[in-house]
């Protein structure tokens, strides 16, 4: 079932002096997400990313197309008591303290007191800031907000989190920390869509990307299918010239060293007619796997195509 | 559920930004100078003044105008630009990046935001005037022992002309998202435009022996006194309802109010359609 569906998004900005064209932010964008993923918003700085949130949350409009959450249209106000939302750049009204934030808009969220202050009390001690919860949030750092930030996000128990940078100004620890409690929700059934500029993170807990560029949407599926190539990785014993030569002329080997070369291969009946050229020349297999590409080098690869 | 919190977040806002302090001290100075200022010797003032003007005055029509002249024009002036000074900021705080965001991600739909601002602008104002007004009134009645009802009407009186104002600040808050330019675009409609265009419509209407205007002029002038709001003749009838006299016009009642409904109206219609 999809939870977000976009259709042919499009978002228009008028410049404020009447010389300039208008920014096109969003050029006819589709998707699906599912329900129970784990979705990655990836495009440099200025592609959309943060619009397109905003335009499924109500809180900017498109020029054209639209979309559904839950089966129902984008400024439904009832679908959002089932939505988490952790801007990018948030501001709390500074004279909150921690569960403060969690009292006030977890009771905006539509939640009961009594339930508020259960779920308060819950993430306070999930995202770490149970000692901090009487404190000011202008004493706060950085990270300190991304995770009452985090916790406001979860705090009416929803059904799809948008989350917007969430790792910002968080320490390894507590990106782990992060990365944790997402994969919990997940596990929990929730749908969660990501929007980070931090590419192994993504890399490491989403299931699929979409990838944007001024707007327009120029990579969508699901991380292995876009980190993977058409080349496997070997590694045996050492080469001799021999099963050098043919590997490079009858092969199209790429060596990488005397013990490891990548072999372009579009299906197994190649990978096993390699496998036996090297059992009939006596070179011992230690390793064979698909050949993968991080997701920041394809993305980086994308985008400079697209540029 | 959800408007309650919106509204109980304002006034908490208040609290944290020392409003509601600010208004204490305000107001308990105002007091402490009525406490002085309400003896016996100021409304014999008021009676032999009252007889000089030709009257047939005693002792409680002198306590009936010492108290209409607490509510008149120039410290309703005082009070209210007082109010609009501090409220100015409500709308651009909320407008800031990063919260509107949030508070908009929330199951509270945009127009109940801008109901919600009216409502607490509205316990708001009622509750600061019932503090102020009603000790007024329990001071002068126990130094006088003349305890005039009527005079408690000037609490609605005081807030249906601050709520004429506060939906104008609401608005020119939302298109503006800045607190200072709210407070001066406000304050230059509140006075001087409302007070010249009060004027000059009592001169058409009063001064007819001494000059007249041509029609064109009388048009624009009638034109700008009907749009703008009329917290001056709002403040005459709040005179008339202490003295207990009869409402000499209902229309400052009705353009007000229709005024109170075209700004919210505007702003529900402008906030419903811009992107944040």
């Amino acid at each position: 079932m999809s939870v977000i569906t976009i259709e042919n998004l499009k978002k228009e900005y008028s410049p404020k002096s009447f010389s300039k064209n208008k920014i096109l932010a969003l050029d006819g964008v589709s998707f699906e997400v599912g329900e129970g993923e784990i979705f990655g918003l990836l495009g440099p700085n200025g592609a959309g990313k943060t619009t397109l949130i905003k335009i499924l949350l109500g809180i900017t409009f498109p020029t054209s197309g639209g979309g559904k959450l839950f089966d129902r249209n984008l400024n439904d106000v009832k679908t959002k008591s089932r939505l988490g939302y952790l801007p990018e750049n948030h501001s709390f009204p500074n004279y909150f303290s921690g569960e403060q934030v969690l009292y006030h808009f977890g009771k905006l969220g539509g939640m009961s007191s009594e339930d508020v202050k259960r779920k308060a009390d819950e993430y306070l001690n999930v995202v770490g800031m149970n000692e901090w919860r009487k404190i000011k949030i202008k004493k706060y750092s950085k990270g300190m907000m991304q995770r009452i930030g985090l916790a406001q996000a979860m705090i009416n128990n929803p059904d799809l989190i948008f989350l917007d940078e969430p790792t910002d100004g968080v320490d390894p620890i507590g990106r782990k920390e992060i990365r944790d409690v997402l994969l919990t929700l997940k596990s929990q059934g929730k749908t969660i869509f990501l929007n980070s500029h931090l590419l192994s993170e993504i890399e490491m807990i989403c299931d699929r990307v979409a990838i944007l560029n001024k707007g327009l949407l120029i990579k969508e599926g699901r991380v292995e299918d876009i980190t993977s190539t058409d080349s496997f990785a070997f590694v045996t014993s050492e080469l001799n010239n021999e099963v050098y030569n043919s590997l490079l002329n009858n092969y199209k080997a790429v060596i990488q060293g005397k013990t490891n070369f990548l072999v372009p291969a579009n299906n197994l009946d190649e990978v096993n007619k390699i496998i036996d050229f090297l059992r009939s020349q006596n070179i011992l297999i230690q390793s064979v796997s698909k050949e993968k590409i991080t997701l920041e080098s394809k993305f980086i690869n994308l985008i400079e195509h697209k540029l | 559920m959800e408007l309650l919190t919106f509204i109980s977040g304002i006034i908490r806002e208040a609290f944290a930004k020392k409003i509601i302090l600010s208004i204490f001290i305000f107001f308990s100075l105002i007091i402490l100078f009525i406490v002085f200022a309400a003896t016996n010797e100021s409304v014999a003032g008021m009676l032999t003044f009252l007889e000089a003007s030709g009257g047939n005055a005693d002792y409680t029509s002198a306590v009936i105008y010492f108290e209409s002249n607490i509510t008149s024009k120039i410290p309703m002036f005082m009070m209210i630009a007082f109010y609009l000074i501090i409220v100015s900021s409500f709308i651009p705080s909320m407008l800031q990046k990063g919260h509107i965001d949030l508070l908009l991600s929330k199951p509270i739909s945009r127009t109940k935001i801008v109901i919600g601002h009216l409502l607490a602008g509205t316990a708001f104002s009622f509750l600061s005037s019932f503090f102020l007004l009603g000790i007024i009134w329990l001071i002068v009645s126990f130094k006088t022992s003349v305890w005039h009802i009527p005079f408690l009407y000037s609490i609605l009186w005081f807030t249906l002309i601050f709520l004429v104002l506060y939906s104008f600040v609401i608005f020119i808050g939302l298109l503006t998202k800045n607190t200072i330019l709210n407070i001066l675009i406000n304050l230059i409609l509140f006075f001087p435009l409302s007070w010249i265009f009060y004027l000059l419509n009592m001169v058409t209407k009063k001064g007819e022996q001494f000059f007249s205007f041509n029609a064109a002029t009388e048009f624009v002038i009638k034109f700008f006194y009907y749009i703008l709001p009329k917290p001056w003749d709002l403040a005459d009838l709040c005179e008339n309802t202490i003295k207990q006299e009869a409402l000499s016009s209902v229309q400052p009642i009705i353009t007000s109010v229709l005024f109170i409904g075209i700004m919210i109206s505007l702003s529900i219609w402008y906030f419903n359609r811009k992107d944040y």
